[in-house]
């Protein structure tokens, strides 16, 4: 089995790389590992392109803003 | 603590990293803004505990998963709030075609207990390492190593990763039935 590109089909591999407690413990194959990768990224990334809501900045700036007036 | 520009610009740019995790570990938006003012705020009152020239980002981090699980256990207490609830809210929300991947994506994370998810949060979707995630959790690197890897495995099977209709023995097999018909 040479990483055929065409199986996609998830399997259970041992695999001898992992260290730690993960010996134990059942791996996915690298295919069905990148494509979880690669949705996870997805939804992620979208949620960082949304824009900061004002009130953030608004916040930050009445601290600024606070701050700068009692060292006054 | 007074917020100097750069730090006021440091801790603005780590806002869309901050929502995108909070927003992912608790399911709701209005929820992870308030971490995420929170966290501000809690970042602010002690600034004198960071140390300068580590990773602020990280740090951020783990003041906000702190807030939130310390916010979770409260509400648990409070109200049985049984894991999965907002599994269930979540699907309630009418999403466009375009986004129905993320939208089953957002069901099948929630479903996740929640130490696996923030593990592959902040591991897979937020670049730290295992151990800046180990640091930020509290926990041992070989806990988030096992903890991502039960989450990609949970995850794949919630989402079917491993059927593929135009590959696999059945579809063929289905398909050739329906050749027949």
């Amino acid at each position: 089995m040479t990483g055929e590109k065409g199986n996609k089909l998830a399997r259970v591999i041992p695999e001898e790389s992992l260290n730690d407690k993960l010996a134990s413990e059942p791996q996915l194959d690298k295919t069905s590992q990148k494509r979880i990768g690669d949705q996870l990224r997805a939804m992620y990334d979208e949620l960082m392109q949304q824009p900061v809501p004002d009130r953030f900045k608004d916040l930050l700036e009445k601290l600024e803003k606070s701050s700068a007036e009692k060292t006054k | 603590m007074t917020p100097d520009p750069a730090l006021r610009e440091a801790l603005l740019a780590a806002v869309p990293s901050l929502r995108a995790f909070a927003i992912s570990l608790s399911g709701q938006v209005d929820r992870a803004d308030d971490l995420v003012q929170d966290t501000l705020l809690r970042a602010l009152s002690n600034l004198h505990r960071f140390e300068p020239g580590t990773n602020l980002n990280a740090w951020l981090f783990t003041i906000l998963r702190n807030l939130f699980h310390s916010e979770y256990r409260k509400r648990r207490r409070e109200v049985e709030d049984p894991e999965g609830s907002y599994a269930s809210r979540l699907k309630v929300q009418p999403e466009q075609g375009a986004r129905l991947d993320f939208e089953d994506f957002r069901v099948a994370l929630a479903k996740l207990p929640p130490d696996q998810r923030e593990a592959l949060l902040l591991v897979g979707a937020q670049g730290f390492s295992y151990e800046e995630a180990a640091n930020i959790c509290g926990c041992a690197v070989g806990t988030i190593k096992s903890r991502v890897n039960r989450a990609r495995f949970r995850l794949a099977s919630l989402l079917n990763v491993d059927d593929v209709d135009d590959l696999g023995p059945d579809s063929m097999t289905r398909a050739a039935l329906q050749g027949i018909s």
